[in-house]
């Protein structure tokens, strides 16, 4: 079986990008072991593919592999465009995290996802997400910084910039993620959107986000309010993704995967 | 700071626009308690008809009204940002109350917030943004410059998707039809259980499903209830498996995911109805030992429990479905066959109908000689993906472009 061969992936991964941080003065070598280290994961998905005969999407194990394999493009990209060395460590941690979950729980390879959530859409909704969350997160970050500057009158304009930025990226992917999801949903069961208590506190995440753009536009040196809207919008995101359980809408949503079997 | 402008005095800014927004609402909610509840679903081609109207107005009154103080108004940021507050306001009363009719007639209901997407409220603000939205697409459309595709795409990406997904909810048909093997089936029924003849035909000839094994459980004697829900307290059977459960210790020494009881013992068999059944030793916390099988039967035949105690009991689970599909066979009235093989996540489109694997009987599992499709007509769609991807395209923009390049 070509999982028994994962270790060599793991490993492999593992000490490329080991490599990349060792050497990150050096760019040219920093990107090579980077992009080899993400390469061997393609590889793998490939082999894996060919010999199923199916795409890699049905099992947990499997899914996992496309975050490991998703998440290092998306940072190398951001810092290709952005040089944010900050995302590409975040990236390529939570990559090998997810190489090494699958590492310690063979068993995901053979556990079925439940029929709803075998679908090629799956692995970009997630990942897309991912990345967002951890713009916004960082965005949230520098906005308290930026608060902290404004009350000891040491405000620096680099770090609203800095704020910006991060919320457009952030905001970009939130996007995608939410188009990601009404594609799915359309393809798969027919409705482009249920407000669902999931979806429904993305939508109202994403608005938040809306109005923290347009009057950053409209307003650029109030910046007092714009920070304290930035760092309470996490407050928003963090019910999205961890209070929505405990709400009364929440007994009907499908979002709360009572945990794939 | 600058000197504070009076109320109401041009140009308006953001006091006008919260209080307009808030107005709004208010006479949402005035409709929405006088008026009946708002059912109206326009089909075609009368929604083509008001949406063309519609689009034409706001294209005139743009080319009419566009160096005025009002129109500057309405089509800049601080309406904006009242009215998508507003929005927020009306998503998240959405994201706390359960969306679901109810028999109370209490406020909640007066004010139609358990049914929030279809409340005047809802509607009006949507309605406004909508003007709001074309306004200053409008605006930075013509004349076109280049450096704003970005906002372009993003901008009339979302007005096309609120657009037309609202204008065409009228003309979505979602249907269902209940299909039995080497059966042909033309009727379709929708969510009142109303019949209706199809444009085309589905024969179903194979209704495959494959399963998850079955988990141990304990539940509570008296009430049948699982005992500490709370913790994950569920285990998935294997042969051979040994695991603890609760304070027990549990051995499967046999487990057939079909077979029949005869006799003091199950054996494996293959006959229609054939159920899952295991033999297992169980410890107790006291360490006691019981043996005895368990099986969850199936819809002809008995389930079995194994009494643990007084108390407790241990029982195996309905196995959940790991996947499954229907072999069709599609009929259409010009005669045509198509062969296809439906799954979930995996639909079919056939005479401008999407057919999409739902449900199957559920009692019956693995036996179900029915499946359940869904049938869906949306002519809509195109257009609304037109602006999916438009957004998308933006999203990407934004991405690339951040906001660097937005000097302070
Ligand atoms: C709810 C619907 C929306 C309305 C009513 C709206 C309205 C506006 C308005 C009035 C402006 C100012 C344009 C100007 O005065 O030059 C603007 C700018 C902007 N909006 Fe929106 N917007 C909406 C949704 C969006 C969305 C979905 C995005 C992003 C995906 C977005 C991103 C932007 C950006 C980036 C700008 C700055 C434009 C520039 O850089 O030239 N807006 N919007």
């Amino acid at each position: 079986m070509i999982w028994s061969n994962f270790i060599l992936v793991l490993v492999s991964s593992f000490f490329l990008w080991l490599s990349a941080l060792i050497c990150h003065k050096n760019e040219f070598l920093k990107r090579l072991f980077i992009l080899l280290g993400t390469v061997s994961i393609g590889i793998f998905i490939a082999f894996l593919w060919v010999k199923l005969e199916r795409p890699p999407l049905r099992t947990l194990g499997e899914t996992r592999l496309w975050y490991a394999f998703f998440l290092p493009a998306i940072g190398m990209i951001t810092y290709l465009r952005w040089r944010y060395n900050w995302m590409l460590l975040y990236s390529l941690s939570l990559s090998l995290l997810f190489l090494l979950i699958n590492y310690l729980h063979p068993e995901n390879f053979s556990k079925t996802l439940m029929p709803a959530l075998q679908s090629p859409w799956f692995v970009p909704h997630v990942v897309v997400y991912i990345s967002a969350y951890a713009f916004l997160a960082a965005s949230s970050l520098v906005a308290v910084r930026g608060l902290y500057q404004h009350y000891t009158k040491t405000l620096d304009r680099k770090v609203l910039l800095m704020a910006d930025n991060l919320v457009y990226l952030g905001f970009a992917f939130l996007s995608l993620g939410l188009l990601f999801g009404a594609l799915w949903a359309k393809e798969a069961w027919g409705h482009y959107w249920t407000w669902d208590p999931k979806e429904t506190w993305a939508l109202i995440t994403w608005l938040g986000y809306l109005i923290y753009i347009h009057l950053r536009y409209h307003m650029p040196t109030k910046f007092r309010s714009s920070l304290w809207i930035l760092a309470l919008a996490f407050v928003i995101l963090l019910v999205c993704w961890f209070g929505v359980n405990y709400l009364p809408s929440a007994q009907f949503s499908v979002h709360t995967y009572s945990q794939a079997p | 700071m600058s000197i504070k402008k009076p109320i109401w005095q041009q140009p308006w800014g953001y006091a006008e626009s919260f209080i307009i927004s808030f107005g709004v609402l208010c006479i949402g909610s005035g409709l929405e308690l006088v008026l009946p509840v708002n059912q109206s679903t326009l089909i075609y081609p009368f929604n083509l008809i008001l949406g063309l109207s519609f689009f034409i107005l706001l294209v005139l009154a743009h080319v009419l009204f566009r160096k005025t103080k009002i129109h500057a108004f309405l089509s800049g940021i601080p309406l904006t940002i009242s009215l998508v507050s507003a929005l927020s306001f009306m998503v998240i009363l959405m994201g706390i109350l359960p969306q679901i009719p109810s028999q109370q007639n209490g406020l909640i209901q007066q004010l139609g917030l358990n049914r929030m997407t279809s409340s005047y409220p809802f509607l009006l603000i949507n309605l406004f943004l909508l003007i709001v939205l074309g306004f200053v697409s409008l605006r930075k459309t013509v004349p076109f410059k280049l450096k704003n595709w970005g906002f372009v795409c993003s901008h009339w990406g979302l007005w096309i998707v609120i657009f037309a997904g609202g204008l065409g909810s009228g003309d979505l048909r979602r249907l269902r039809m209940d299909v039995y093997e080497n059966k042909t089936e033309w009727r379709a029924y929708d969510d009142q259980d109303r019949y209706c003849e199809m444009p085309l035909a589905i024969k179903l000839k194979d209704f495959l499903i494959d399963e998850f094994h079955p988990k141990l459980a304990i539940v509570e004697n008296k009430t049948g209830d699982l005992y500490e829900a709370q913790k994950p307290s569920m285990i998935m059977i294997e042969k051979d498996l040994i695991c603890r459960l609760q304070g027990w210790k549990v051995k499967v020494e046999e487990f057939y995911m079909t077979s029949g009881r005869a006799g003091d013992r199950y054996y494996q068999l293959s006959d229609f109805g054939a159920a899952p059944a295991a033999k297992v030793r169980v410890v107790s916390p006291q360490a006691d030992t019981l043996q005895g099988w368990i099986s969850c039967g199936s819809f002809n035949r008995p389930h079995e429990s194994l009494k643990l105690n007084e108390q407790f009991s241990l029982v195996m689970t309905v196995p959940e479905p790991k996947r499954f599909s229907s072999e069709v066979t599609f009929f259409t009235p010009d005669g045509k066959k198509q062969d296809a093989t439906l799954e979930v996540n995996k639909s079919v489109t056939v005479n401008g109908w999407k057919i999409y694997q739902l449900s199957y009987d559920e009692k019956k599992g693995r036996y179900s000689d029915k499946s359940i499709l869904e049938v869906v007509r949306d002519p809509w769609q195109p257009y609304v993906y037109i602006g999916i991807f438009m957004m998308m395209i933006g999203a990407v923009y934004m991405f690339w472009k951040g906001r660097e390049s937005v000097s302070e």
